[in-house]
């Protein structure tokens, strides 16, 4: 049985990192179950990452441009930089004390992450379309 | 709380004079909390690998000046070191999670357990790279 606490700390300047913030199991949850896509996902990665190393463009898009690996990369990237955004949330808090700097760097994380994904698909799906 | 929002002023400002209790500078370096260490690494380092991946994507989907200016990331010796290294960290990462997959469920958590579950993560990470290195070049 659990028992929830209503204490909220007010303590503030050094120190404050390591207060509670109550999310801590919602985090867990959430990357554990990303987790779950990732593992396969990143030795499917893995196995194709390594095979496109020294080829020529023509090269990289008989290699991964077809539909499996394709599909396989997009779900990687996808799921992968909603993980990472999690994560690099978690070394934001940890190590930005500043308030007004925290909230710009998870912000720009939260952009970054999006980004990325966003431009990560868009490039498999390029190197998939038919020529 | 006060108007500043404090829950207590007097004591947060007594608190500020106050060292922090030492964390990382009482322990003695050991396996399970180097690899915490490398987990939150190579995590960090994967983001900055996506956004160096998707400009070799780009690169390779685009073609033109945007190949000329991102393809080194795969056909040059440094991409492929840097490609190399990225597969490792995904793999010293997966294992990092599969290690506190079972941690969670209470597995492996006494002394023995949690050593070789941490060198496990070492090993294997090192281990899985070389593996897929190697079929991927008897592959071809």
């Amino acid at each position: 049985m659990s028992t929830p606490t209503h204490f909220k700390s007010g303590r503030e300047g050094r120190g404050a990192a390591f207060v509670a913030d109550h999310h801590g199991s919602e985090h867990a949850r959430f990357m554990r179950l990303t987790s779950y896509a990732l593992a396969p996902l990143g030795i499917l990665a893995g196995w194709y990452l390594a095979g496109v190393v020294g080829l020529p463009a023509d090269g990289v898009r008989a290699a991964i441009g077809r539909p499996f690996p394709a599909l396989a990369l997009i779900a990687f990237g996808v799921i992968g930089m909603v993980h990472a955004r999690e994560g690099m949330n978690e070394i934001i808090i940890d190590y930005v004390h500043d308030p007004a700097l925290m909230e710009k760097a998870l912000r720009a994380n939260r952009w970054a992450a999006r980004a990325i994904a966003a431009l990560w698909t868009l490039a498999l799906m390029l190197i998939a379309a038919p020529r | 709380m006060d108007s500043s929002g404090s829950a207590n002023a007097d004591s947060d400002a007594r608190g500020a004079q106050r060292p922090l209790s030492p964390h990382l500078s009482v322990y003695r370096p050991m396996m399970t909390m180097m690899m915490s260490i490398a987990h939150r690494i190579t995590g960090a380092g994967l983001y900055v690998a996506m956004a160096l991946l998707t400009l070799l994507f780009l690169g390779v989907g685009m073609g033109g000046a945007f190949y000329t200016a991102f393809g080194w990331l795969g056909s040059s010796a440094i991409g492929g070191l840097l490609v190399f290294l990225i597969t490792w960290a995904i793999y010293h990462h997966l294992l990092g999670g599969v290690r506190h997959f079972l941690w969670d469920r209470g597995l492996y958590m006494d002394p023995k357990g949690r050593e070789a579950l941490a060198i496990g993560t070492l090993a294997g990470g090192v281990g899985l790279t070389v593996l897929t290195w190697i079929a991927r070049s008897l592959a071809g």
